[in-house]
C-alpha cells in the first residue's frame, strides 16, 4: 500500500469529483443516478430502494449477464448517518430480494467474508469540486459502532508500524 | 493452538475486534509487552473478566502469551490484522471501477445539461 494513513481493517479510497457535493450526495442517495454508476462492469441495477434517514433501510440488487443467463445479488442495509452533502454511513448484507439476511457464503463469498459491512462516504467542498472519502470496513454481524473500531484500528495499525513490528 | 482455514481465522479475527476493551488491550500490546496485571489496571473489571478477553485474543491468534509460570507476557501478534488488510484491499479494484463511472456519468450530465461552466 502505499497511502501513508491507509487503515488496515479498511478500504479507504479518496477521489476527487469535478462536480459540487451536493449532485455527489444525489448520486449516492438519488437511485436514477445510483444505478448510472454502481454496478460492476458488465452489470445493471434493476433495483436501488432508498429510504435515506438515520435507521432508514435500503435494497440494492446487482444484475449480471451469466452463461446460464441473468444472474442477481441483492444487498439489504441500514443508514447509520446521513448529514446532507457531507457524510453518508450506511451497512450492507447479502439478502434476498425481500431484503432478508443471507450468510455470504449463499452467494458464493468466501466464508469469512464479515456477514456485515459498512460504508462511509465523507464528502468535502473544494469550492466547485468535491474531496470524496470512502471507507468499506468489514464489522462482525450485529457489533454497533463500526466506524468506532475502524478508527481504533488505524490507530493500532499505525503504532504497530511505527514501532516496526516484525 | 489449532490450525485453522485463512478464512475461518479471518471471522474469528474480526469477532476478537468486536470488543472496546480487547482493542483497548492490543493498543496496550502495541507499545510492548504486559502481563494480565498490568492490562487489567486501565480497567474498572475484574482479573478474571479481563484474562477472558485475553484468552479470546489469543484463540484468535492476535496475541502471544509467553510460557513462564508466575509472569506470562502478552505479545502482540500483527499477522491477522495483515490478513484483515487483505480482505478490505479486494473491494478497492471495484469501488475505483464505480468511481471511474461516477466520473464518466457526471461529465454526461454536465454535456447534457450544457451549463457552460467546463473548466476540464
Amino acid at each position: 500500500m502505499t497511502d501513508g494513513n491507509a487503515s488496515r481493517d479498511a478500504a479507504v479510497i479518496e477521489r476527487s469529483f469535478d462536480a459540487p457535493p451536493d449532485l455527489i450526495w444525489r448520486m449516492w442517495t438519488e437511485p436514477e443516478h445510483f444505478k448510472a454508476w454502481y454496478g460492476p462492469d458488465g452489470a445493471a441495477v434493476p433495483v436501488a430502494k432508498m429510504d435515506v434517514r438515520v435507521g432508514g433501510s435500503r435494497l440494492v440488487c446487482l444484475e449480471m449477464d451469466t452463461p446460464g443467463g441473468p444472474a442477481q445479488m441483492w444487498f439489504t442495509g441500514e443508514y447509520r448517518e446521513v448529514v446532507e452533502n457531507e457524510r453518508l454511513v450506511y451497512t450492507e448484507s447479502v439478502s434476498d430480494e425481500n431484503g432478508n439476511v443471507l450468510p455470504p457464503s449463499d452467494m458464493g463469498l468466501p466464508s469469512g467474508h464479515p456477514a456485515t459491512t459498512e460504508v462511509t462516504v465523507e464528502l468535502q467542498d473544494l469550492g466547485g469540486r468535491t474531496r470524496m472519502v470512502l471507507t468499506h470496513a468489514g464489522i462482525p454481524a450485529g457489533s454497533p459502532g463500526a466506524a468506532g473500531w475502524a478508527m481504533a484500528l488505524a490507530k493500532l495499525a499505525d503504532r504497530i508500524e511505527a514501532q516496526g513490528a516484525r | 493452538m489449532t490450525l485453522m482455514t485463512g478464512e475461518d481465522r479471518l471471522s474469528e479475527t474480526f469477532a476478537a475486534l468486536a470488543s472496546s476493551t480487547r482493542r483497548a488491550i492490543l493498543a496496550r500490546l502495541a507499545e510492548g509487552e504486559a502481563n494480565v496485571n498490568e492490562l487489567a489496571e486501565p480497567f474498572d473489571m475484574t482479573l478474571p473478566a479481563i484474562s477472558k478477553h485475553i484468552k479470546v485474543l489469543e484463540r484468535a491468534g492476535l496475541i502471544v502469551r509467553g510460557q513462564r509460570a508466575q509472569y506470562r507476557p502478552c505479545t502482540l501478534e500483527p499477522a491477522p490484522l495483515e490478513e484483515i488488510s487483505a480482505w478490505a484491499e479486494q473491494y478497492r479494484p471495484v469501488w475505483e471501477a464505480r468511481f471511474d463511472r461516477m466520473d464518466d456519468y457526471l461529465t454526461q450530465l454536465r454535456s447534457q445539461r450544457k451549463t457552460g461552466e467546463h473548466d476540464d
